[in-house]
């Protein structure tokens, strides 16, 4: 491969879009693929099967060919919701498994450098930050604050959006009470059971970082489930 | 399966050539049965042997190192290494999975 090429995959990756590695194994010709760019003599003539597995977002070698597409998509977006002990662990966690994280506190004091570093910390109340950005199905959910007055206005939007994994820190008593809140503000049962409450799988454990453990494990999870369907 | 935005395998390959090393990334291509790495796992391997990133759980790592080294003497720009649990060198690989894959070897230049 072209240093060049691999320069350009670099660049590439900063910008969040969809793109695709083609390289001929016959050959070792490498380039890079985005729908509606034109392809080279290369691979022109397995342009259809091309577009397939980019639409799919199938890595692999085409069928019956010497075609190799590697596909990079944006990864999943794991909003945090309380930037609490818990969350320290749940974003090393995160950061391995190739989630791209953000996490909303509208305490500053809370929202400390030496804690998060090289982490994207926004320091408004939910609501004024889910107006700012663009959220699909395809962003996750955790919310550790345990202040109703934070958590919820995130859960709502979630729920909203369709989230696909909306998991929420708290007792199964504080649960019931925040199904029963959403339920008055008009949410049904399906989605109200949507929202994994108590967060996490059972490990039995009770420090932050078998909690983040439990979090984390749950949502990976999800996410495999999610992106089988 | 698709490539993560936050590996920095590719990056690494780039300060390696700046430190004037030559540098071979080898790419999972193709799995079959129970390989334990995806297609498109990496893992990058300069002129001495020293690697970074896998391609398998380390059953075949030795031998995609010595292939890469060969590659970088031989002259040759890629290659493309099957790793089969019928073949005769199976045991010495070490697919003990019982999987089989695909490796494609390139020369970053």
């Amino acid at each position: 491969m072209k240093i060049e090429i691999l320069k350009e995959i670099i660049k590439k990756k900063l910008s969040d879009e969809q793109f695709a590695v083609l390289t001929n194994l016959s050959n070792g010709s490498s380039e890079i693929y985005k729908i509606g760019i034109p392809l080279s003599n290369n691979f022109i003539n397995y342009k259809n099967d091309i577009e397939n597995y980019y639409n799919l977002k199938k890595s692999g070698v085409i069928n019956n060919t010497e075609i190799l597409i590697q596909n990079y998509i944006k990864p999943i977006e794991v909003i945090i919701i309380g930037a609490v002990h818990i969350t320290q662990y749940l974003i090393k966690f995160l950061k391995d498994l190739n989630f791209d994280v953000t996490v909303v506190d509208p305490r500053e004091y809370f929202t400390t450098k030496q804690k998060f570093q090289n982490i994207k910390i926004i320091n408004k109340w939910p609501e004024e930050f889910f107006k700012n950005i663009q959220t699909n199905s395809n962003t996750a959910l955790i919310t550790l604050s345990h202040d109703p007055k934070i958590d919820e206005p995130a859960l709502k939007h979630a729920l909203k959006k369709k989230f696909f994994y909306i998991g929420a820190l708290g007792s199964k008593k504080t649960h019931k009470n925040r199904c029963k809140r959403l339920k008055d503000e008009g949410f049904n049962d399906k989605e109200i059971d949507s929202i994994h409450g108590p967060i996490g799988i059972k490990l039995g454990g009770k420090s932050a970082p078998e909690i983040a453990l439990s979090i984390v494990a749950q949502l990976v999870s999800e996410t495999n489930k999610y992106k089988n369907l | 399966m698709t490539q993560p935005f936050i590996d920095t395998i590719l990056e690494e390959a780039i300060s390696w050539i700046e430190s004037n090393k030559q540098v071979v990334l080898a790419t999972v291509v193709q799995t079959w049965g129970s390989s334990p790495f995806q297609i498109g796992s990496k893992m990058i391997i300069d002129e001495k042997g020293n690697f970074l990133g896998s391609v398998s759980g380390g059953c075949v790592e030795t031998s995609v190192i010595t292939e890469c080294v060969e590659l970088i003497k031989s002259k040759n720009s890629f290659k493309k290494i099957d790793f089969k649990v019928s073949d005769e060198n199976a045991w010495n690989v070490g697919l003990a999975c019982g999987g089989e894959m695909t490796v494609f070897i390139e020369q970053i230049n």
